[in-house]
């Protein structure tokens, strides 16, 4: 059993904010070959595999792991500006500065169009299994994602309300 | 969100992910039109513009803000890169990850083919466990690589103990520019 929110640990922290460019190259490279769907499924199945320990420790955690894995993933990510904020039956996500998406900026890379949806799609896969949701509005550099009970009543995930990156 | 912290874990999941779809082929074409071309273009440029010098500034940066252990020794003619603790392959490691064959071909599978439009050949050993050595010479100079100590003294990694290790089985390319080229010796 894990005891850090952190699925995986390194010797040095936060990491390396030039890996920002592969994580965008990467995306690019899967659509161009897959699609939007490929990618999407890209996503999904990294979601489910890669990030499984995370789910895991989030079905016996529940909402308050989802906190505190999001607080201490963003506190190792360089210049992220994220607010977690634990709600009643709610965790929320209020991005004011995305780390990958100022990196990429700030060094004038073209960023995949599509790059903000995948918080939606990973965090979705990662989520699902523990019977929570997440949605995602806004984007291109700040953006709030919203974890919640999985019901009837949680609306599906408008992709219109995930702004493209540029 | 997918993040740095864990890079090396994702990034290595993803050669299986894309092996599974496409093979090796699919693989050597990410890791040269995704790592080289895209997220790595500000090293190529560098080298393509100043070679040698190019290649001291861009591993100076990125093996400093990627942490590990490693000495670097250029000459005029050659640049030589020694890992004595690479900061992927053993986050990789210490998390037992491992969803790829040899996620140390990455390297030759992005540096290869930068150098070779810089007009450069490579001679590199890596050993598994997170240790590796790398000779960098324009193409045209035919030299054989340095034998253990003579480029780079104590800081060689091949006179370290822990060089060839049991079930470590050395990985050996000899003036090459891709993951293609790899031969394997025990």
């Amino acid at each position: 059993m894990m005891t850090s929110p952190l699925p995986y640990q390194d010797e040095k922290a936060p990491g390396a904010a030039d890996f920002y460019f592969a994580i965008n190259a990467t995306f690019r490279f899967v659509e161009q070959r897959f699609g939007d769907a490929g990618l999407r499924r890209y996503w999904t199945e990294l979601g489910h595999d890669y990030f499984a320990p995370v789910t895991e420790r989030w079905k016996t955690r529940g909402l308050p792991g989802v906190a505190e894995y999001w607080r201490a993933f963003f506190a190792a990510e360089p210049g992220a500006k994220v607010e977690v904020v634990e709600a009643h039956d709610v965790v929320r996500l209020e991005v004011k500065a995305c780390p990958a998406i100022g990196h990429l900026r700030t060094h004038g890379r073209a960023i995949a169009p599509r790059f903000c949806q995948h918080c939606y799609f990973v965090s979705e896969a990662m989520a699902e299994p523990t019977g929570l949701a997440v949605r995602v509005a806004g984007g291109n550099g700040s953006c709030c994602q919203t974890f919640l009970r999985r019901d009837a009543t949680v609306p599906e995930q408008d992709l219109s309300q995930i702004k493209e990156a540029a | 969100m997918i993040g740095v912290y864990d890079f090396n874990g994702h990034y290595e999941w993803t050669f299986a992910w894309l092996q599974r779809r496409g093979g090796l082929k699919l693989l050597r074409e990410y890791w040269d039109e995704a790592i080289h071309r895209d997220a790595q273009r500000h090293a190529a440029n560098l080298i393509r513009r100043k070679g040698i010098k190019g290649m001291q500034a861009y591993w100076g940066h990125s093996l400093k803000q990627e942490g590990g252990s490693h000495h670097t020794t250029a000459t005029e003619t050659v640049f030589r890169l020694d890992m004595h603790d690479c900061p992927s392959k053993g986050f990789l490691i210490r998390n037992q990850l491992q969803q790829y064959a040899d996620y140390c071909d990455h390297c030759m599978g992005w540096i290869g083919p930068m150098l070779r439009q810089a007009g450069f050949v490579i001679d590199h050993q890596h050993n598994h466990a997170g240790q590796c050595w790398w000779e960098m010479r324009r193409a045209s100079d035919t030299s054989p690589p340095s034998s253990p100590g003579e480029l780079s003294g104590n800081h060689d990694v091949r006179l370290g103990s822990n060089w060839k290790r049991k079930n470590h089985d050395l990985d050996s390319y000899s003036r090459a520019n891709g993951p293609n080229q790899k031969k394997s010796q025990a």
